[in-house]
């Protein structure tokens, strides 16, 4: 009995790609072929058949449609969320696991005596607004003797807020990184920065002994550039660079070269 | 002239390779000639790696351990200190010339020396640090 091209194919575990390159009908056509789209001429149904190595009479030359796709059940709204529920109790407040649930929050614990520390703390502070023991416990209502930690630790912060209120913003400091000359190059770009401006002439020395007098057109920490009397400009790299002055006659003799 | 210095020199007049590359070549520990060439500090204590850059480089194992007593710092202090007496102070340059005068600016790279007669209003020299060879009082020898 001829059965469908997709279920052949699917049998033979042939993929549409495979398929079409083995029969030479391009993808399209098959997709069609196989939804039953299109009715199979005799002329592919034998290319069909030599590619599934079937005969002709096994391919139903008009595929069935396919199922129409299963409609998704309506989704629900999501649900309001649900109060945790509680586990249920028993009647001497535990669950059922035997844990005590507290229904009600114990009364705090009365604090206990405030430390010296906190009473030696408390007088020093209130020592630098000129309050002592005795105006102090005025002001609390009580001897410092029955303070609680509890209203220690209160009374303290009182007062350090109030000596973080009256006390002058501390300056900012005013830090100073360490003078490190060797860490900069800014004296010698000055100086190469006041040579352009004057447009004073160089003399460079290089280390192979040639020699270039012109000057300062732009310099870098690792160039400089200079136009000479011809007025090419020629940039220099520091590296090949010994030492350079100001030409002689343009200002003076300059640091002594002996060699 | 520090060992730095001379190394980067050499490096240079021998292609400029890579670092990483010269020092396998050599056989040394893959960093070692990279922290002699940047370090400001004395370097090169040893001398078993410095033969064996010396003898790559071509050159006799006492030119290296000469830029080792002038490493960077110890210029440093000496241009500080001139700096601050005042005082005269002669360098030899890798050109072969000699230059003196007082300090009046260093920096990284270089430093100004001004004429030894403070009447004479000549101009600045700016010498460059890396073409420095030799000072006075350097390696504790006085030149």
């Amino acid at each position: 009995m001829p059965e469908d091209l997709g279920k052949i194919r699917k049998r033979k575990g042939m993929s549409m790609n495979q398929l079409a390159s083995r029969s030479g009908i391009s993808i399209a056509t098959l997709v069609e072929y196989e939804r039953g789209a299109q009715r199979i001429p005799p002329s592919d149904l034998n290319r069909l058949a030599k590619a599934l190595y079937v005969e002709e009479w096994d391919i139903s030359p008009h595929s069935s449609p396919p199922p129409p796709p299963r409609q998704e059940r309506p989704t629900k709204p999501p649900r309001p969320p649900q109060p945790e529920k509680k586990p249920p109790q028993e009647a001497d407040g535990t669950d059922r696991s035997g844990r005590r649930h507290p229904k009600e929050k114990k009364p705090q614990p009365k604090s206990p005596p405030a430390r010296d520390t906190q009473i030696a703390h408390l007088l020093t502070l209130a020592a630098r607004f000129g309050v002592d023991r005795a105006a102090l416990e005025a002001e609390i209502g009580k001897s410092l003797d029955e303070l609680t930690q509890k209203e220690a630790r209160t009374w303290n912060g009182r007062y350090m807020r109030r000596v973080a209120e009256e006390q002058p913003a501390k300056q900012a400091i005013d830090r100073k990184r360490a003078y490190l000359p060797e860490g900069v190059d800014g004296f010698e770009l000055a100086y190469l920065q006041a040579q352009q401006e004057a447009s004073a002439p160089l003399h460079f020395a290089l280390f192979d002994g040639q020699t270039f007098e012109g000057t300062v057109v732009g310099f870098s920490p690792y160039q400089i550039t200079i136009r000479d009397s011809s007025g090419d400009e020629i940039t220099l790299n520091k590296l090949a660079i010994a030492y350079y002055r100001k030409v002689a006659g343009a200002g003076g003799g300059g640091a002594g070269g002996e060699g | 002239m520090s060992l730095g210095d001379e190394l980067r020199y050499l490096r240079a007049f021998h292609g400029g390779g890579n670092l990483q590359e010269i020092e396998e070549a050599i056989g040394l520990t893959i960093g070692t000639l990279r922290y002699m060439e940047q370090r400001y500090r004395r370097v090169g204590e040893d001398d078993d790696a410095l033969a064996k850059i010396a003898a790559y480089y071509g050159v006799p194992l006492d030119r290296l351990q000469y830029h080792r007593e002038r490493y960077r710092k110890a210029l440093s202090a000496v241009l500080h200190q001139a700096m601050e007496s005042g005082d005269r102070t002669r360098f030899e340059l890798r050109t072969g010339e000699t230059v003196a005068g007082r300090v009046r600016w260093w920096d990284l790279g270089a430093f100004g020396l001004e004429p030894d007669d403070p009447d004479d209003d000549g101009p600045l020299t700016v010498v460059q640090r890396h073409a420095v060879v030799n000072w006075e009082g350097a390696g504790g020898e006085s030149t």
